[in-house]
Parts: structure tokens; C-alpha cells; sequence
């Protein structure tokens, strides 16, 4: 027989100590963080009991579809969240040309915009909210400009990695030019990065209508503003119906979104 | 012994892949296919083992019947059938050792192949088939970390590991370069010899066919156009199942000399 | 025409008209939205100049945070109260979300299983954690517990959605070698699926936990447990150094967990992604960040 020859058989690598102390760490805390908050598996046969169901059920839909008590603070958000994209997604586009090794003008300019990025993404975005209001004033004009944080953060995170993976090839060939530095961006980076540009955008459009929803909660208007006051009156039917159409007017959105995503990448 | 009788298959969308196609394999016999792409080669391998239902007809495999069997029972037909794919169908992320396991799934109780408490039997059984194809030293690496022709001999050992008696192999070696290829199709042949296991294998390369088949089938257009010893066969025979005539193109290599 | 270089401009192709009246066209609408926008917003030049005077003078009366305060008063047993929060919120979503994966997506489960089961990711992903901890705390009572649960349910849509894509995105060559060999429909998710998907639905889950962190210190603020209900506390009562330092201690608690998070989610895409011919570091960033986000479609 002259097949193959016949090797040792290796042994099962065992898994290693680090293994086990990274699992035994994980358990431990994830038991201890159990007790902390509370852990209670009752809660999830419990919930079904909860005498807030029946208040949802039937929804008022002439309520509901009414212009002044939704559709118009609906529309205000959506332009809180038209206002919000804009701004946010302008300031993203240099800051995000600021923070790329590729496109950046010296590191001081894109270690310190990182930073700050960092640590504006590490506030939450009700925080923002809040603290807006507070500033100046309740209303959709606060609202506008915690969305517009919240808008300049996301877009940041997600431009900037496809700055971060651009083709260097253009940019070379658009330095070797001599030209300066905004004309090269524009003619080597961005034709190449435009259509990712424009598709996170819309995304971020998507992303500010669904958070509209909450935004009233901290008094920043838009149609989080009912939510929260019918809340109050406990009237769980009017937010059921609101949460509906919301989220009618994000997959229309969103819809109209992927479809000009779908052509644009 | 495997029977053909009178097997159609049409797919959805009115394309037919196998027309009226009639064949008996005996035990042990080591059947080449061939044919032009979309032939019906990959579809007679698959009807076989009822990956692909045929439409009309009876398959037979030592009497049991495969059109029409229901689904534990079409896992027992497939539990004695191994078979090897043109892209192999490792998963690239866990080890060797746990993709040749995948070929005892059919005879290991479910709550042990899920938790992976694998019996030693079957273990034993995966690392032979190791063995066999000459690559148990790679047992516990990953899939992904293997040349082409190593991942082949993976496929090749998950379809022993389930001890079967009849052998598939779809395009085994269309992945792999000259030298590599022959060295697939050898243990092939070699497993056929030693083990006695029936082998099917569909192949593009004409050359290689002549050098390993026994038993030559042609297939065009999903007709069975040529069946018979690979004596007989002349370059005349391979132009009327293609129906042109022969390239370089189908040819493995055409000045390489077989390796060893 | 003459053949070979033309010395005259004849030859050459017309600028295409289309694109740039095109783009005219939506340059306008787009001002015309806006413009509109503004307007119903009431934001007049004199409002929009003075807020970024009132952000400032906030942001100065935050200087210098009172840490002592803070501690004193139990901040920082909050902020990782949010942590934990998170923690146990994201193992509930996980946990319950990949299975549902396996029933939504195209390739193996079939129309009348998925379409039901996306629509619930749909809709689960509609509620927002706040609204979800409101419609719990009756049950709960006030406290994290509703926090945890509210995270947990919420993340079910979209950890159940990345999960979905990165199941679609699988090599279905092992699925078929599965039932080649005669094994059950159970055998094949875990044996062919499962190891495929496993890289990255973790690190889909880490990336969730970052997000799930800034949202349970959000839900403090109803009262859901966590560090939220301590900067409504001191913003009402115009506290800012107190606000100053709880800020301060959440920003550095969340980039704490965030760099770290990233840094072993990098370590699973890698160990997975070392198969060869996987592109550059800039293409599977691209695609992580992509699958991260669910903008793959």
C-alpha cells in the first residue's frame, strides 16, 4: 500500500488559564450585576398581568389623525429632524476630513478633533437634550439643536470610517498635481466618498425621526412633547396610536431612504 | 447497486436537467461524469441523494427507493451516501477536526452533537478518516488556515467519517491546481480500491477522466449520450458528448506529467 | 470628419445637460425644505445667535465639577449601576434575539415564519427603551430592573435585524454538506450556521452594550435606575458644578467601555476574518461598520 503515510495524531489543545479567567470573570459579573439591577424572571409571565394593557386598546384614531393634536406637532419634527440632518451632517463633512490620517492637515488637528468627537458621542443624547433646554429654553428650537449634536456625532463615527478606508490612489495622484490641500480633498477624496456621504445621511434623517419621539420627554417639542403629556393623563390608547404613525412615517421614510441608498452606492 | 430508472428532473421555471436518464452502478464500480456545464452532471449526483427531488422516475440505492422519501427517512439514505463538493463546504471557522465530525451528525443523538460532547466512537471514527487522507496532524487547526488541496482532503474525510457506500463527488478538483488535483482524484481512486466504496465523481478536465475513470458516463443537455468503459473511449466520443470540438480548455494540462 | 487628432472643437461631446439641471432641481427643493423647516421652527437669526452665548455660559458654570458633592450624594454607584443595567439588558436581548435570527432570515426559514418575525423586529425597534420602561415600571416598580428589561426588549429589534443580515451573509456550502450527510434541520444551524455567525453576532452584541450604556443612563431620567435621575435632580435645582461632575463621570465611564469594547470586537473580527484573500483592513472595517449599523441592504 503505498498511501500516506501515517502521522502522530496531535493532542487536544487544552483551553488556556486566560480562557478561564476571562469566563469566570464574565459569569461572576454578570451574576453580580443581576442582583444589582434587580434580576427577576417572574417579571416576564408578570407583565402579561400589568393593568396598563387595557388602556391601550381601542386607539382613538379620529383623535389621533387629528391636525392640530398630532399631525401638526408631527410635522413639526420632521422639521426639527430636516434642520437637525442638515446642520449635523455639514459640520460632519470637514470634521470628518479633519479626523482621517488620509485628508487630515496635521496630527494636532486630528488627535484633537477625535477627541472631542469622543467625548460629545459619550454623552447620550437625551443628556444633550436636557442640558439644551435648559440652556435655552423649552421648545423645538432646543430640540433642533440636540438633534443637531446627536446628528454631527453619528454621522462623524460612520463618514469618518469611510474617509478612514477611501482609495489613497486618487488623492496621490491629486497631490502630485501640486495642488492645495481643500482643491485636492475635493477632487481626490470626495467624488469617491460622496455617495456613502449622502447615503449615511438619510440614514442619520431616519435615525432623528425615531428620536423625535423621545425628545419631548426633556420638553424639546415635536411630537415626543404629546407623547409625554398624554402619558401623564395615563392615556397609554393616544400613545399607542401616536407610536403607530410614527413608525408608518419611518418605513415610508425609510423606504424612500434605501431607495435612493440602492442607487446611490 | 444504484439504479436510474427513467429519472426527469425539472426544475422550477421549466428548465430540464435530467431527461429519462436510465443507469445501474454496481458495487465498488468508480463512475466518471462528464459533460458541459449545465449538462445535468451536478444534478444527477444531487438527485441521487435527494439534494435535488427528482420529478419523475426511481432512484434505487441497494433497493431503498430516494424519490418521494420522506424526510427521516431520506436522512438514513443520506447518512450511507458521502460527498464531496467542487468548494469544498468547510466551515472555515472551526477546526478540522469539528468539520469532519459533522460527518457522523446522522448517527449521534442530537443533544450530544449539539452540545459537542461527541462520542469517543465517533471521534475515533473522524480522526481514522483523518488518517486515511493523510492530514490528522491538522486535526485541531482551523479549516481557514489550509491550502486548497488540504480543505479538499477535510471534505474528503467528513464524507468517510460517515462510513458510507457510495461516494459523490461533485467537481472535486475544479478549485485546485494541476498537481493538487491529481493528488485528490489518486485518493480517490485509492479509497475506491481499498474500501470498496462505489464512486461517482463529475469532471470537467477530459484528461483527467481518461487517467482515473473506469467507467465513463456522458451526459448533454440532461441525457445520458455515452456510457461504457474508458477504453473505448476516443477523442471521437468526447466530441459527440460535447458536441464540439475538444480545447486545451478542457484539458487538465496537457504536457504535465502525472505526479507522484 | 477627417480621421485621427481634430484640431477644432467638433468633435468633442457636448457636457451632458441632464445631470447638472438635476441637480439644480434638487439643490432647490433641498432650500426650499429647509427654509421651510426654519420657519415653522421659529428660528430667527437673533434666537440662533444668542444660543450658542447660553450653551457657553452653562458649560462655564459646570467649572470647576463638584466631585466631593457628587460622591458624597452616591454618583458613582449610579453611573455603574447604568453599566449593569446595560450589562443584563444586552445578555436579554441577545439571548433572546438570536434564535428569532435563525427564524427571520430568507435563507432558512421560509415566508410565512420570517415575514412575521421581521415584523416584530420592526416593531420592537419602534419603541424607544423610554416608552417601553414607562409601560414596565407599573409591573417592575421604579428601579433598574425596568431599565434592564426595557434595554433588553428594545434590543431584540436590532440585535435580532444584524443578526438576520450576518445569517443571510453566511457560505451555504456547509448547510449543504449538512443535510448531505444526513443530518436534522437543528444540526445544520448549529453545525453550519452557528460557527459562521459567531464572530460577528458578538461583536454585534458589544457593540450593542456601547450603545445600551449611553441609553440606561437616559432612562434614569424616569426613574428606570442608573445615573439619569441624578443630572435631572441637580439640573432642577440649577446645580451645575453637580451637573459638571456627574457628566464628567459618565463620559468616562462610557469611553472606558467604549475603547475597550471596540478593541475586543476588533480582536474577534480579526481572529475570524484571518482566512486568506479577506481585503484590506479599510474594506472589513467598512463592512463590520456596515453590518454594525444595518445599512448593508
Amino acid at each position: 500500500m503505498n498511501g500516506p503515510t501515517i502521522a502522530a495524531r496531535p493532542t487536544r489543545p487544552r483551553p488556556g488559564a486566560r480562557t478561564w479567567v476571562v469566563l469566570g470573570v464574565l459569569i461572576t459579573y454578570t451574576v453580580f450585576a443581576g442582583r444589582q439591577v434587580g434580576f427577576d424572571i417572574s417579571t416576564f409571565w408578570n407583565v402579561w398581568s400589568n393593568p396598563l394593557w387595557e388602556k391601550f386598546w381601542p386607539v382613538p384614531w379620529d383623535w389621533v389623525l387629528d391636525w392640530h393634536n398630532v399631525l401638526d406637532p408631527l410635522l413639526e419634527t420632521f422639521q426639527i429632524a430636516v434642520v437637525a440632518t442638515l446642520v449635523g451632517c455639514g459640520l460632519a463633512l470637514p470634521l470628518a476630513f479633519a479626523m482621517s490620517p488620509l485628508t487630515s492637515p496635521n496630527r494636532t488637528t486630528m488627535v484633537v478633533s477625535r477627541s472631542v468627537m469622543n467625548v460629545v458621542r459619550a454623552v447620550p443624547d437625551l443628556f444633550w437634550a436636557k442640558l439644551l433646554v435648559t440652556a435655552v429654553g423649552i421648545g423645538a428650537f432646543a430640540g433642533s439643536w440636540a438633534l443637531s449634536v446627536f446628528s454631527l456625532a453619528v454621522m462623524v463615527k460612520l463618514f469618518s470610517e469611510t474617509v478612514d478606508g477611501a482609495d489613497p490612489r486618487p488623492l496621490e495622484a491629486a497631490r502630485a498635481t501640486g495642488g492645495r490641500r481643500l482643491p485636492v480633498i475635493r477632487t481626490g477624496v470626495l467624488p469617491t466618498v460622496l455617495p456613502e456621504y449622502v447615503a449615511y445621511g438619510l440614514y442619520v434623517f431616519e435615525l432623528n425621526i425615531r428620536a423625535s419621539v423621545v425628545l419631548g420627554l426633556v420638553g424639546a417639542g415635536g411630537i415626543g412633547r404629546v407623547i409625554e403629556a398624554q402619558r401623564q393623563y395615563f392615556r397609554f390608547d393616544r400613545v399607542l396610536g401616536i407610536l403607530l404613525l410614527v413608525l408608518v412615517v419611518v418605513i415610508v421614510i425609510e423606504q424612500v431612504s434605501v431607495a435612493v441608498r440602492k442607487r446611490l452606492v | 447497486m444504484i439504479r436510474f430508472n427513467d429519472v426527469s428532473v425539472t426544475y422550477r421555471g421549466g428548465v430540464r436537467a435530467l431527461r429519462n436518464v436510465d443507469l445501474r452502478i454496481d458495487d465498488g464500480e468508480f463512475v466518471v461524469v462528464v459533460g458541459l456545464s449545465g449538462a445535468g452532471k451536478s444534478t444527477l449526483l444531487r438527485a441521487l441523494n435527494g439534494l435535488v427531488p427528482a420529478t419523475s422516475g426511481s432512484i434505487t440505492i441497494h433497493g431503498t427507493e430516494v424519490v418521494g422519501a420522506q424526510s427521516a427517512e431520506l436522512r438514513a439514505i443520506r447518512s450511507r451516501i458521502g460527498m464531496i463538493f467542487q468548494t469544498f463546504n468547510l466551515v472555515n471557522r472551526t477546526s478540522v477536526l469539528n468539520n469532519v465530525l459533522m460527518g457522523r451528525l446522522a448517527s449521534v443523538p442530537a443533544w450530544r452533537s449539539t452540545t459537542g460532547l461527541w462520542p469517543a466512537t465517533d471521534t475515533e471514527i473522524a480522526m481514522q478518516a483523518l488518517e486515511r487522507v493523510g492530514i490528522v496532524e491538522k486535526a485541531y487547526v482551523r479549516a481557514a488556515d489550509l491550502s486548497g488541496g488540504q480543505q479538499q482532503r477535510v471534505g474528503i474525510a467528513r464524507a468517510l467519517a460517515q462510513e458510507p457506500s457510495v461516494m459523490l463527488a461533485d467537481e472535486p478538483v475544479a478549485a485546485l491546481d494541476p498537481v493538487t488535483s491529481r493528488q485528490i482524484m489518486g485518493d480517490l481512486r485509492r479509497i475506491n480500491q481499498e474500501m470498496g466504496i462505489t464512486t461517482m465523481v463529475n469532471l470537467h478536465f477530459l484528461d483527467l477522466a481518461r487517467e482515473f475513470g473506469r467507467r465513463l458516463v456522458g451526459l448533454r443537455d440532461g441525457e445520458v449520450v455515452f456510457d461504457g468503459d474508458i477504453a473505448d473511449v476516443t477523442d471521437e466520443t468526447f466530441r459527440h458528448i460535447y458536441g464540439r470540438a475538444i480545447t486545451d480548455d478542457d484539458l487538465l494540462a496537457v504536457d504535465d506529467e502525472p505526479t507522484e | 470628419m477627417a480621421a485621427g487628432p481634430t484640431t477644432g472643437t467638433d468633435g468633442r461631446p457636448p457636457a451632458p445637460t441632464g445631470t447638472a439641471s438635476r441637480r439644480m432641481a434638487l439643490g432647490a427643493l433641498l432650500v426650499i425644505l429647509v427654509g421651510w423647516s426654519l420657519t415653522g421652527l421659529e428660528i430667527t437669526i437673533d434666537r440662533l445667535l444668542g444660543a450658542p452665548g447660553d450653551a457657553w455660559d452653562i458649560f462655564r458654570r459646570m467649572f470647576p465639577p463638584a466631585f466631593a458633592e457628587a460622591a458624597e450624594r452616591g454618583v458613582v454607584g449610579k453611573v455603574f449601576e447604568s453599566v449593569h443595567i446595560a450589562w443584563i439588558g444586552t445578555l436579554i436581548g441577545a439571548l433572546i434575539s438570536l434564535p428569532l435570527a435563525f427564524l427571520a432570515a430568507g435563507n432558512l426559514a421560509p415566508a410565512w415564519v420570517r415575514v412575521p418575525v421581521r415584523q416584530l423586529f420592526n416593531v420592537i425597534r419602534a419603541v424607544p427603551e423610554l416608552i417601553l420602561a414607562m409601560i414596565l415600571i407599573p409591573v417592575t416598580g421604579l428601579g433598574p430592573w425596568a431599565g434592564a428589561l426595557a434595554i433588553g426588549v428594545h434590543s431584540i429589534g436590532t440585535l435580532g435585524k444584524w443578526a438576520t443580515e450576518a445569517i443571510e451573509g453566511i457560505d451555504e456550502g456547509p448547510l449543504e454538506a449538512v443535510a448531505a450527510t444526513g443530518g436534522r434541520w437543528a444540526s445544520g444551524m448549529r453545525w453550519g450556521v452557528l460557527p459562521q455567525i459567531l464572530p460577528v453576532v458578538t461583536s454585534q452584541w458589544l457593540f450593542r452594550f456601547e450603545i445600551n450604556v449611553r441609553a440606561s443612563a437616559v432612562l434614569g431620567m424616569i426613574g428606570a435606575g442608573g445615573v439619569g435621575s441624578e443630572l435631572v435632580s441637580q439640573l432642577v435645582f440649577r446645580n451645575f458644578p453637580a451637573v459638571g461632575a456627574v457628566l464628567l463621570m459618565t463620559i468616562v465611564v462610557v469611553l472606558t467601555i467604549d475603547t475597550v469594547s471596540a478593541a475586543v470586537r476588533r480582536r474577534i473580527i480579526r481572529g475570524a476574518g484571518r482566512a486568506p484573500g479577506n481585503g484590506t483592513d479599510g474594506d472589513r472595517n467598512a463592512a463590520v461598520l456596515a453590518d454594525l449599523t444595518g445599512l448593508r441592504h
